[in-house]
């Protein structure tokens, strides 16, 4: 035992020799080859940063087309021009990674305030359990805050979580099937999976008639990605409750950035009861968040139009230039809460033509019926637009409002039509602001039209308010025919 | 549960510790829980099928031996044990690759079929087949007496260091050894961690960086040019020898921790001067089990030329395919037996005389073992092959393209861990590591450990290489 007990010894010593070796000269060479992430969090403090923006792709993703090929932290940094802004930016990066990134920032780093894209579709199974997940979990094994060389260890005999492509798409499966849907009203639809599978089942129509398998696999996408509940015990809400912590403990201001995610399409796609979960999901983390004390939540998520995401058949939060732009300036206007002093506004917040936002609060009632408007003339309806998306928000007092939306349109010979579109299908919330959206095909009449006109109508007594009216015009490529509960109108006609 | 994983370095203390403090009459059933986890790590249903071999073959066993004065009932059973045996082998690893061709026959015949069917292979179970055959056979024979006690064979098939990857063992050897006592021996334990240490260097140090070229040049062929995919043969004649040889030096070590010898499985076979040789030191445990149950029963060598080069291509192609169902493996076995045969008609034509000069002897000895090196390097094109096109394409750009496609180089590490391997095979030659170590000073033990210890955690490939012979 005596013998035993000297050998023992023997090699804690041993390893002990050898952790410094290896630590001396073998394990920054083995953090840049295999945990490259660290780089960017030791870049951040060569710079002599202020700011710190985290991101996936959505941070340095452009048009193939696009001449400005600068990030949403470039953007925003132009707001400060005498704060240094530098960002580490991680593709399919979430939470988990931030953290580790975060948690390398040296202690001597200038940093002072950290921005943490919050992407609402990495809360979902398809995220959380996504085939990246291997490489991405085996890069976190060598920033552990053991010693270097049981890092190393720990690498070497592959102590992270390894499953094959195959193994982690049944997880995700598992997940959108066994977690329940939480909805306050009757759903027709247990889960993910259940709710999926009747999509694909009942599929989407052209208007002729013909089956659309595009439309269809977009449409199970969508429910696939948002069709989810965030909970307390959610992977993604612990890693980020984590960064909350670490930045408490390195006395950093800690924003979140809630991403913009194409609301447009998900209304048409998934209608009411998908935008619901994802307001849901939205308001969670808005009210988990943003109530903490040094943390504030910018919430994005209805910002950007379908017509600035970059890719048109997938989830994705990739936006074109004017998208990376509004989301620069809303973050930028919470920075400036940080740094009042070094704010400067660049002026470059330029919209497409094509895209009309009608800011401002207006309350409407049966005495003063309309909400503000959007008027236009024939000239200004581009031959190669198709569809027109429509957002605004809307808070109704009790659930007597009777609000629609309306298209008026002037024909040659001076009449005028109405087409109306129901907007408490849409509406859930009374005594707070919610949010209503509608995909409107532009048709004949619509370019025969010498004049339209869009805007909220009141029916009742009861008033409502309406803000910020969203309007973009957008190309045909989504031929499809809107499903029925996103497209009704007021007298019955349900778009079909 | 693989042995280079964070979970077997948690798991083997833990067996090994138990082992020595429970008592010897419960021990089997301690090591026999610990394979079933073992083996469950990887694909729990599939225990059911081992399972299954277990309980027919231990019954075969002892009811071969009840009658053994019944050489009709005794043989009866025997067939039925290595028939359903075989049937299960069969099912699982052969079913996909005999539908397929059978779809593929009925095609060129013009006839539509849908037969294939797409059975995943349970892990190791060509192995523990095996391993449960021999028992059979042996019993059979009368060299064995049965085993009345289920758990010790259910154990002797399933001891969890040469479950999946062997060394296939044999009754006379493992069976015994479970019903010894194995007390507490310190130098047990040692020579037991020198192995797995040693084995670890040779799979996760050298194996798996050759791995990381082999994939790379073998996965795209129409980069490189011929000398990147010649070298890539070397490299891969070297991967799968560290990768199999690491494998069974672990398990070894494992068992030896627990003062249980399992048979040496190779010797230094690239230093063979014939593929007999060479088959004396590679696989041995596979080998002498062809050779004692299909080469021997078939007539052996101890019959006329022509009879015997039957039986040698029979047990080649027969090993060709217990390593996979494929015709390139055919094909490999195939190779091997045909250039066994060509060997020994060569022999027997040349004149047996030795040269006198030592150094003449030496030179002639080195230029046999470098032929049998590449003669072997070539032939395991075949073993890695995906199917023929890609057989047929590694060929054509190793011997076509010397002027085309790029160069990939080689880090200069995995210069310094091949040479380094190479050297201790040269060394180990006529011993094992743990035994070799013995005879060296403290001060020179410690430092060879340092070394290696060092070398596996901070030099080895973070590439995920699951052992190459798992998949058969």
């Amino acid at each position: 035992m005596k013998k035993l007990l000297i050998r023992i010894g023997m090699v804690l010593a041993m390893l002990v020799v050898l952790n410094w070796v290896y630590a001396t000269w073998f394990f920054e060479k083995d953090l840049r080859k295999h945990s490259d992430i660290v780089e960017l969090s030791w870049d951040v403090t060569d710079d002599s940063c202020r700011i710190i923006y985290l991101g996936e792709s959505s941070n340095n993703t452009y048009g193939e087309k696009e001449a400005n090929h600068r990030k949403i932290s470039e953007f925003t940094s132009d707001y400060f021009p005498t704060v240094k802004m530098g960002d580490m930016t991680k593709s399919a990066g979430h939470a988990q990674t931030y953290y580790y990134m975060l948690k390398h920032v040296p202690a001597s780093s200038t940093v002072e305030t950290v921005v943490v894209t919050m992407n609402l579709r990495s809360f979902g199974p398809l995220w959380i359990y996504s085939r990246l997940e291997t490489a991405l979990r085996k890069q976190l094994v060598l920033l552990e805050d053991y010693p270097p060389l049981m890092n190393r260890f720990l690498l070497a005999f592959k102590a992270y979580t390894i499953r094959t492509d195959e193994e982690w798409d049944a997880l995700a499966y598992e997940h959108r099937h066994k977690d329940p849907l939480d909805f306050p009203y009757d759903f027709e639809f247990d889960d993910n999976y259940a709710w999926d599978s009747a999509n694909a089942w009942r599929g989407w129509y052209d208007f002729d008639g013909k089956y659309n398998t595009e439309m269809t696999w977009m449409a199970g996408y969508y429910i696939k990605s948002y069709g989810f509940n965030i909970t307390d015990d959610n992977p993604r809400v612990k890693d980020f409750d984590a960064i909350v912590e670490l930045c408490r403990e390195r006395g950093w201001n800690l924003v979140f950035n809630l991403l913009a995610e194409d609301v447009d399409k998900a209304n048409e796609l998934g209608g009411k009861d998908l935008m619901f979960l994802m307001k849901r999901n939205r308001d969670y983390l808005l009210r988990r968040y943003g109530s903490l004390d040094g943390v504030t939540v910018v919430n994005n998520l209805s910002l950007v139009r379908d017509v600035n995401f970059i890719d048109q058949e997938w989830t994705t939060e990739h936006y074109y230039e004017e998208g990376r732009r509004i989301i620069a300036d809303h973050l930028a206007q919470t920075l400036r809460n940080f740094y009042p002093e070094d704010y400067h506004n660049p002026d470059s917040l330029k919209m497409d033509t094509g895209h009309y936002f009608l800011e401002g609060t207006i309350t409407i009632d049966r005495q003063t019926p309309y909400s503000m408007a959007l008027a236009l003339t024939a000239d200004s309806i581009r031959s190669d637009w198709g569809m027109v998306n429509v957002a605004f928000e809307i808070n109704q007092q009790d659930d007597l409002s009777k609000p629609i939306f309306a298209v008026e349109k002037l024909d040659a010979q001076g009449e005028k039509s109405i087409d109306s579109y129901d907007v408490k299908a849409q509406v859930i919330k009374t005594g707070a602001w919610d949010f209503a959206t509608f995909a409107l095909p532009i048709d004949s009449t619509f370019r025969t039209a010498q004049k339209i006109k869009l805007y909220v109508h009141n029916f009742s007594d009861s008033p409502i308010q309406i803000r910020n009216l969203d309007v973009s015009f957008r190309p045909a490529y989504l031929k499809a025919k809107v499903k029925a509960q996103s497209y009704k109108s007021v007298d019955g006609d349900d778009g079909k | 549960m693989v042995f280079n994983s964070i979970e077997f370095l948690v798991f083997l203390p833990i067996v090994v510790a138990l082992f020595y403090v429970l008592p010897q009459k419960v021990r089997w059933l301690w090591l026999l829980s610990a394979s079933c986890v073992f083996y469950m790590w990887f694909v729990p249903k599939y225990i059911l099928i081992l399972l299954v071999t277990i309980i027919v073959d231990y019954a075969a066993g002892l009811l071969m031996e009840r009658y053994a004065d019944q050489p009709r009932k005794k043989k009866a059973f025997f067939i039925i044990s290595i028939v359903s045996t075989l049937t299960v082998l069969v099912i699982f690893k052969y079913l996909n690759f005999l539908t397929e061709n059978l779809d593929q026959l009925c095609a060129s015949l013009g006839m539509e079929t849908h037969l294939m069917t797409h059975i995943i292979l349970p892990i190791g179970l060509s192995f523990h087949t095996f391993q449960s055959m021999s028992y059979v056979i042996e019993v059979y024979r009368g060299h064995q007496k049965a085993e009345r006690h289920f758990g010790y064979y259910a154990l002797y098939v399933m001891f969890f260091p040469q479950l999946v990857t062997g060394p296939i063992e044999r009754p006379g050897n493992l069976l015994r050894q479970l019903h010894e006592e194995k007390r507490f021996d310190y130098d047990n334990i040692s020579k037991g961690m020198r192995l797995i240490l040693f084995g670890f260097f040779i799979k996760m140090v050298v194996a798996d960086h050759l791995g990381e070229y082999v994939d790379e040049v073998y996965g795209h062929l129409d980069e490189y040019n011929s000398w990147t995919v010649l070298g890539c043969m070397v490299f891969y004649s070297f991967q799968i020898y560290c990768d199999f040889f690491g494998y069974s030096t672990i398990a070894l070590g494992s068992a030896k921790l627990m003062g249980f010898d399992l048979m040496d499985n190779f010797r230094s076979p690239y230093l063979s001067k014939n593929i007999a040789e060479f088959w004396h030191r590679w696989h041995i445990s596979l080998s002498t089990w062809f050779r004692d149950y299909v080469y021997i029963p078939l007539g052996g060598s101890r019959v006329k030329f022509g009879r015997w080069a039957f039986n040698i291509l029979v047990v080649f192609v027969l090993s060709g395919i217990w390593h996979g169902a494929a015709w390139t493996f055919l094909l490999w076995g195939f190779a091997h037996g045909l250039l066994h045969i060509v060997e020994k008609a060569l022999r027997n034509r040349l004149p047996s005389k030795e040269p006198k000069s030592k150094w003449l002897k030496i030179s002639i000895d080195a230029l046999c073992v470098v032929k049998t090196f590449v003669l072997v390097t070539l032939f395991w094109v075949m073993f890695r092959a995906t199917d023929f096109e890609h057989l047929k394409a590694i060929f054509e750009t190793a011997f076509t393209n010397f002027h085309g496609g790029e160069q990939m180089s080689v880090k200069p590490g995995m210069w310094i861990y091949l040479g380094l391997f190479i050297l201790s095979d040269i060394v180990l030659r006529n011993t094992r590591f743990d035994l070799w170590c013995d005879g060296k000073p403290l001060a020179v033990r410690w430092l060879i450990y340092a070394v290696l210890v060092f070398m596996v955690i901070a030099c080895s490939s973070v590439a995920n290489f699951p052992f190459i012979y798992f998949q058969f």
